[in-house]
């Protein structure tokens, strides 16, 4: 057959079968990689149903077309692919609905996220505060219970009259408060919800008198409006001590670190310890002796890099449905990637030993144990701790991010502050991890610089 | 005196390294080795200490032998003799003291050594091996801090801690200048000549051999194909053992 008539056959199987032709034209890779392309140019634009980029698919498989006919004349191989990467980056900025002006656009939304950020929670100036109740029933019964208290310190509260009906009026006498500083009345219904807030003054001899309406709200929740009930009336009075004090943020967020790096720490560690037995197996200078110990290296090797290439995020939210919600959950989710991570790192380092000073000192007399005390451990003992020391810095970072699924931690605090909206407890736990991180990164770097 | 036997060694590969080689090695003899690398020096060397079993024959350290002693015994045997190889093979990231104290670590209680915890009395004896070999300012410093030279002298105080009987060495001066290649043997024949020890030392150049040789062998593809005094050690019997390409090469060597 003669090369012309060659070339029409290849050139009419690759119009049937983008490759065929060049298939047969026994270009076997060429095929394969031009059907891979034309294939995966069309399952873009049918499947996908990217129909403006049809044309794109049409070229490339009218070139492989040409280059069926053509080949072992070498046509333009760059115009395929130039194409198909345009078709790519297109439908890839379709697809991200790439808009960057958005982030202009919405100054108003901009400045809800971004004001709160610029005032991080983190301290509230110290005050200290005096606090006391009295009980009175709503509505009113035939025989109510006198609404009069005094208590430890001698705070004395009553309301006349002893007992409300929805809309009225009551007043409250307090005596034995701070002389001339505000109170505040919080009404506190029997479920514990707040309801009614009024400020008043307490006059110089510490005492005070609040006139205030029952608004319906206060038993808004309760299954019947007509049984009567005890409600609570709480005053607090506070003044300030000088100097500043954690907030309640501010202890959340020292307590989600203090998780987080115990979360860290002890992950790494189990992590670390669980991790050197598999490193062993997958290593492969100690694993190649016979077939069965290489089946066992394979199988672990395979099973270390399935592991390691889930993200601990995802483990977590397994473990959280096992064990459910906290730091337990998120200690496990990290404790299996580290191992994964470091079995597969450790055995490279005991890939890299030297085997020259372990014979060196089998040739002493030494025994097995001395070998590897003094043989092997040497080796290894250094690139483990670095290696155990730079996984104890990525255990801090996504011990921070854990929370966000239930795994406990600073990321749990945080979580919450974003769906509340509570912008300025959220910059403030951005701040506390990147402050945490940043010391971290410097502190591990320095201790493997030591080590090395 | 040791005695090697019809020693043959087939490695799994199936490659033959050693081919029914006999000789003997009287006691305070410096026995030099010379042959192409994988003609089976390092073999050779290796069997006698029992790194690598020989497949077939027999050695024998004055009655004992070598070859079928068990582990405890080997471990016996081997503390008596020294090695020293090309590329020095100390653990590069401990310090100088404690690489030399490992060639103690076959009379060391067993239990004591593995928490690192040596007598004084070999405290001393390394501190005076390494004074021997010049580099005793060195002690603390980490092994792979040493040059060449300074690395193969550990490697040789190492081997004093043994208090050997015979020293193997491997290639001890391949790796390193001419010079320096000197300064080591000096230290070989200087613990040759006083303290009687047995050197058997696989070498390459020629000037070497007559200088610190006083008896040959040459292996070629794992047979021993001479053996005898250096001084019959002459260009021709050295091209029949190196090959003719290697006439150009070892021109040097030879002068």
């Amino acid at each position: 057959m003669t090369l012309k008539n060659k070339s029409i056959i290849a050139a009419l199987l690759s119009l049937i079968i983008p490759g065929a032709g060049q298939l047969y034209k026994k270009a076997y890779k060429r095929a394969g990689a031009l059907f891979l392309l034309t294939a995966s140019a069309f399952v873009t634009v049918l499947w996908y149903q990217h129909k403006e980029w049809w044309f794109a698919a049409i070229l490339i498989w009218l070139w492989v077309v040409l280059d069926a006919y053509q080949f072992p004349k070498n046509s333009i191989t760059v115009l395929p692919i130039l194409l198909w990467l345009v078709m790519a980056y297109g439908i890839g900025w379709q697809v991200t609905e790439m808009d960057p002006t958005a982030i202009f656009r919405n100054q108003e939304r901009a400045s809800i996220i971004l004001k709160p950020m610029l005032r991080p929670d983190f301290t509230r100036p110290r005050t200290e505060s005096l606090t006391s109740y009295v009980d009175i029933q709503v509505p009113c019964s035939p025989t109510p219970p006198l609404a009069e208290r005094t208590n430890g310190n001698g705070i004395k509260m009553s309301v006349s009259p002893n007992c409300a009906n929805l809309n009225e009026y009551v007043t409250l006498n307090v005596t034995g408060f701070w002389p001339e500083y505000p109170a505040t009345m919080e009404w506190h219904s029997p479920i514990g919800a707040k309801s009614i807030h009024e400020e008043f003054q307490i006059n110089p001899d510490g005492n005070g008198t609040l006139l205030f309406q029952v608004k319906p709200i206060v038993n808004i929740a309760a299954p019947d409006q007509t049984l009567p009930q005890m409600h609570r009336i709480v005053v607090i009075q506070s003044k300030p001590l000088g100097g500043i004090d954690i907030s309640e943020t501010g202890g959340h967020i020292l307590r989600g670190i203090y998780e987080t790096l115990s979360v860290a720490l002890l992950a790494t560690l189990i992590g670390a310890i669980l991790a050197i037995p598999f490193s062993f197996l997958a290593a492969r200078n100690l694993m190649s002796s016979n077939p069965i110990m290489r089946i066992i290296y394979v199988l672990t090797r395979t099973v270390l890099n399935i592991v390691r290439s889930v993200e601990s995020l995802i483990m977590a939210i397994i473990f959280v449905v096992i064990v459910g919600l906290g730091t337990f959950p998120g200690m496990l989710a990290i404790t299996l990637h580290t191992i994964a991570a470091l079995g597969k790192l450790y055995s490279e380092v005991i890939e890299g030993i030297d085997s020259g000073p372990i014979e060196a000192i089998r040739a002493t007399g030494a025994n097995w144990l001395q070998v590897v005390r003094y043989g092997v451990i040497p080796q290894i003992i250094p690139s483990f701790m670095a290696l155990t020391i730079y996984r104890w810095d990525i255990n801090v970072r996504s011990s921070t991010i854990i929370g966000f699924v239930g795994g406990g931690g600073i990321g749990f605090y945080l979580y919450q502050w974003i769906l509340l909206q509570d912008y300025r407890s959220v910059s403030a736990s951005f701040i506390s991890i990147a402050i945490v991180v940043m010391l971290l990164d410097f502190f591990s770097a320095r201790l493997r610089e030591q080590i090395r | 005196m040791l005695r090697v036997e019809h020693l043959t060694k087939v490695y799994p590969n199936g490659t033959v390294a050693l081919k029914d080689v006999s000789f003997e090695v009287p006691d305070g003899e410096f026995l030099v080795v010379i042959g192409l690398s994988g003609s089976g020096k390092s073999t050779l060397l290796r069997c006698i200490n029992r790194l690598i079993d020989p497949t077939e024959g027999k050695i024998f350290l004055d009655d004992q032998e070598i070859t079928s002693a068990n582990s405890t015994e080997l471990r016996h045997i081997r503390r008596k003799i020294g090695m020293i190889f090309q590329q020095f093979n100390l653990v590069k990231r401990s310090t100088v003291l404690t690489n030399t104290l490992n060639g103690r670590l076959g009379y060391a209680n067993p239990f004591l050594s593995l928490l690192g915890i040596w007598p004084q009395a070999d405290k001393d004896m390394a501190m005076a091996a390494l004074n021997r070999v010049g580099i005793a300012d060195k002690a603390k410093n980490r092994a792979d801090a040493l040059s060449g030279g300074q690395q193969q002298r550990v490697g040789i105080s190492r081997a004093l801690m043994q208090e050997p009987r015979i020293i193997l060495a491997d290639e001890p001066v391949a790796s390193l200048d001419p010079v320096l290649a000197h300064s080591i043997l000096q230290y070989l024949e200087q613990m040759n000549k006083t303290d009687r020890v047995t050197v058997i030392c696989s070498l390459h150049f020629l000037d070497l051999v007559h200088r610190y040789g006083t008896h040959v062998i040459g292996l070629k593809d794992g047979m021993k194909v001479f053996e005898g005094a250096p001084s019959e050690i002459d260009r021709a019997r050295f091209k029949a053992i190196y090959g003719e390409e290697a006439q150009e090469v070892r021109a040097t060597a030879l002068e």
